[in-house]
């Protein structure tokens, strides 16, 4: 059996990063995008400890990711609020409803 | 490489049988659907409404301020790590970043986003009082 | 970290303290203009310290920032604009919403993002910095949550600003993953590897996406439209010379510039920002709409300076980015005063025959739309003719024609705007009857005005200031 190694993580981030790029891509509910956001953060962060323990071999790869995850948090913290706001105003958190500007 | 084939062999055979048998038993079998059959067997309650409800919106606040003070505990592991080399640096570092927090915690109290029923908070105007229901 | 150390980070801690103060300020009692006075306060201090310790050598502060004379010219320009964008607020706030003292919070941490950006010699600052201030953006976009634009321009903003975020990360974990460490060069980035460019592809979609380069330029007309007049200044502004700057330094130190493959990208990029923004301003009726396209040109033209060679393509970059900041700003700032409760003076007809009605305006915007198009006594000739320098030395003709080309299509409709000013008014009543503007955002806009026909008229100082600062090597 063969261990799990660089590849395994980095064939997982792909398949990460490429189903959360559908998703923003696909889907038309705003929760779904942020999912989709949150999806790619993910990926990289998985990139970033598996590059960071196996080809790397210094912290700063995992530092990063812990910067990430957090950031993430903000991000989606200040995403939920601004949907709750399109939500009262839109009664819908389909993206396709702010459909205002064009030109 | 053996030990793999036999989980393999092990997941396909349990998948086929499952499959064959359920096959097998509808060509047999005969088709009669009706009301009755559709119906919660024995010991269900009968369902009222949908099954997606809409969540009280003040769920959704609560949810975020979880986010965003939870998450702050990730950046206290290398700061855990860092600890007893730098005792000192690390002590006034720690709580300046928990300091801050609290200035964000004080905010949040002082204009009633912790309480679950919004007041007017210092007789200000606060447009966020507006309950859901009065929105839809 | 010693004392020195922390003397060369003063900006960035000052800009951190006031956004801190600002909202102790704000739990203890919510007062507009005690948070604006502490902002700009705040702005003013930090900007005050840049002047004091220009004098000290470039410093490393734990292999995170890098804080230079090249650092220390853009953090200048980026709190100035903050500054100018708090005080233009100050006036367009007081008219609006019934909350507005958490955006004097928001604000200084949007300019501690991009000065973070401008500091940053590792990957992880600048990603933290990019970070901080695309989420102070959300919420300073979303601010009002009045009319139905700014709502939904913060939702794409939001959504678009994620992803390509999400790239850079990404791309920072390939770079990582080629040369295992996260800070700028030297040695330089070696892109025979695939992995090496792929993550420069990746950061190229986060960076574009800030600069609103060509194909990842969708969101802005929307985004400008719907956020609130100052802020999308501040946007056109400050946010983009950051990561102008990062981009700069970023290109240079890891030496990108040697490959030809990315001589060729950003050629292609730059020429079809300048293009398409100037050839989709023309079409627009809406003023904030016309104006983020033309953005979308003047990054491309700046691409110039990034191609050049480093000895002109600095200090040009340098001028150009100060006259864009002084002319965006100020029309931005026009824009928001005339603008209504509830809703931004942004069609044409708002402003017809503008320059009877409200004649400081109206000479106002005339200054910086002619700064804007490049002619001359403003300090946007000065910034284009430095531009155009920079790219002759480096034999750069495709791009230089690209540039004339532009330049003449956006004379087009800068002078479509101009003659609307200048029209006779309506014999009726004005379809808008602005709100007076108020003193601070009146001073704002002379300051802006003076500066900008100052560079034009007598451009020395400037230059030389640049030449000390904007140019030195690292």
């Amino acid at each position: 059996m063969t261990p799990v190694g660089l590849q395994h993580y980095l064939v997982l981030a792909a398949v990460l990063f490429s189903a959360g790029l559908c998703t923003m891509v696909v889907k038309r509910n705003a929760i779904g995008i942020l999912i989709g956001a949150e999806l790619l953060l993910n990926a990289a962060n998985i990139n970033l400890l598996a590059f960071s323990k196996y080809s790397a071999g210094t912290l700063d790869g995992a530092i990063l990711a812990l910067f990430v995850i957090v950031l993430a948090a903000a991000e989606v913290a200040i995403a939920l609020a601004i949907f709750l706001n399109f939500y009262s105003r839109f009664a819908s958190v389909d993206v396709d409803r702010g459909d205002q500007m064009r030109g | 490489m053996t030990d793999v084939l036999g989980i393999v062999m092990f997941v396909v055979g349990g998948v086929l049988f499952v499959l064959v048998s359920l096959t097998v038993g509808r060509l047999f079998r005969p088709r009669r659907p009706g009301q009755l059959k559709g119906e919660i067997y024995e010991c269900g309650e009968p369902t009222v409404g949908k099954g997606q409800v809409q969540f009280d919106l003040r769920f959704y606040v609560v949810a975020m301020l979880f986010v965003i003070f939870d998450v702050e505990i990730a950046l206290l592991y290398p700061w855990a790590q860092v600890f007893r080399q730098f005792p000192k640096a690390a002590f006034w570092d720690l709580a300046f970043f928990v300091g801050l927090l609290l200035v964000g915690y004080a905010f949040a109290w002082r204009y009633g986003y912790l309480d679950w029923t919004r007041p007017r908070a210092g007789g200000q105007a606060d447009d966020d009082a507006q309950t859901p229901e009065q929105e839809r | 970290m010693t004392a020195l150390d922390l003397q060369a980070l003063l900006p960035l801690v000052l800009t951190t303290a006031t956004a801190i103060a600002v909202m102790i300020a704000v739990t203890i009692t919510r007062r507009h203009g005690l948070a604006a006075w502490l902002c700009a306060a705040g702005l003013a201090a930090a900007i005050a310290s840049i002047a004091s310790a220009r004098e000290c050598a470039p410093r490393h502060i734990s292999d995170l920032l890098v804080i230079d004379s090249f650092a220390r010219f853009y953090s200048g320009l980026i709190l100035a604009g903050s500054l100018v964008v708090a005080v233009l607020s100050y006036g367009y706030l007081k008219l609006r919403t019934d909350r507005h003292e958490e955006y004097y919070i928001l604000l200084p941490l949007a300019a501690v993002g991009s000065l973070v950006i401008v500091c940053s010699a590792n990957l992880l600052a600048f990603l933290l910095g990019l970070e901080l201030l695309s989420i102070c953006l959300f919420a300073l976009i979303a601010y009002r949550r009045t009319g139905r634009g700014d709502l939904e321009a913060a939702v794409k903003y939001l959504i678009l600003a994620g992803a390509s975020s999400a790239f850079a990360v990404f791309g920072a974990a390939l770079i990582y993953a080629d040369r295992g460490s996260l800070a700028f060069g030297p040695p330089g980035l070696a892109l025979s590897s695939p992995v090496a460019l792929a993550g420069i592809a990746a950061l190229l979609v986060g960076v574009g996406f800030k600069l609103a380069l060509v194909p990842f330029h969708f969101w802005t007309p929307d985004v400008y439209q719907g956020a609130p007049a100052p802020i999308a200044g501040f946007i056109a502004t400050v946010s983009k010379g950051a990561v102008f700057a990062l981009a700069l330094r970023y290109l240079s130190t890891e030496n990108l510039l040697a490959d030809g493959r990315i001589i060729w990208l950003l050629t292609a990029i730059a020429a079809a920002s300048m293009l398409a923004g100037n050839l989709l301003a023309l079409r627009q009726d809406n003023v904030k709409r016309m104006l983020a396209y033309s953005s979308i040109a003047h990054v491309g033209y700046l691409l110039i300076a990034l191609l050049a060679s480093a000895s002109l393509g600095r200090p040009a970059a340098a001028i150009y980015l100060t006259a864009y900041f002084l002319a965006s700003l100020g029309a931005f700032g026009v824009v928001g005063a005339l603008s209504q409760p509830t809703r931004d003076a942004d069609a044409l007809a708002d402003y017809r025959g503008l320059a009877w009605r409200r004649p400081f305006l109206a000479f106002t915007l005339t200054a910086m739309l002619l700064s804007l198009a490049g002619l001359p006594l403003t300090a946007g000739f000065v910034g284009k003719l430095s531009l155009v320098f920079s790219g002759v030395s480096s034999a750069l003709w495709l791009l230089l024609s690209a540039l004339v080309l532009g330049s003449v299509i956006s004379i087009f409709y800068y002078l479509r705007l101009l003659a609307a000013l200048f029209a006779t008014p309506p014999a009726s009543e004005p379809a808008i009857s602005s709100p007076n503007t108020p003193w601070p955002t009146t001073a704002a806009l002379l300051f802006l005005t003076v500066a900008l026909l100052a560079i034009g008229l007598w451009p020395a100082p400037l230059l030389d200031l640049i030449q000390k600062m904007a140019v030195a090597a690292w």
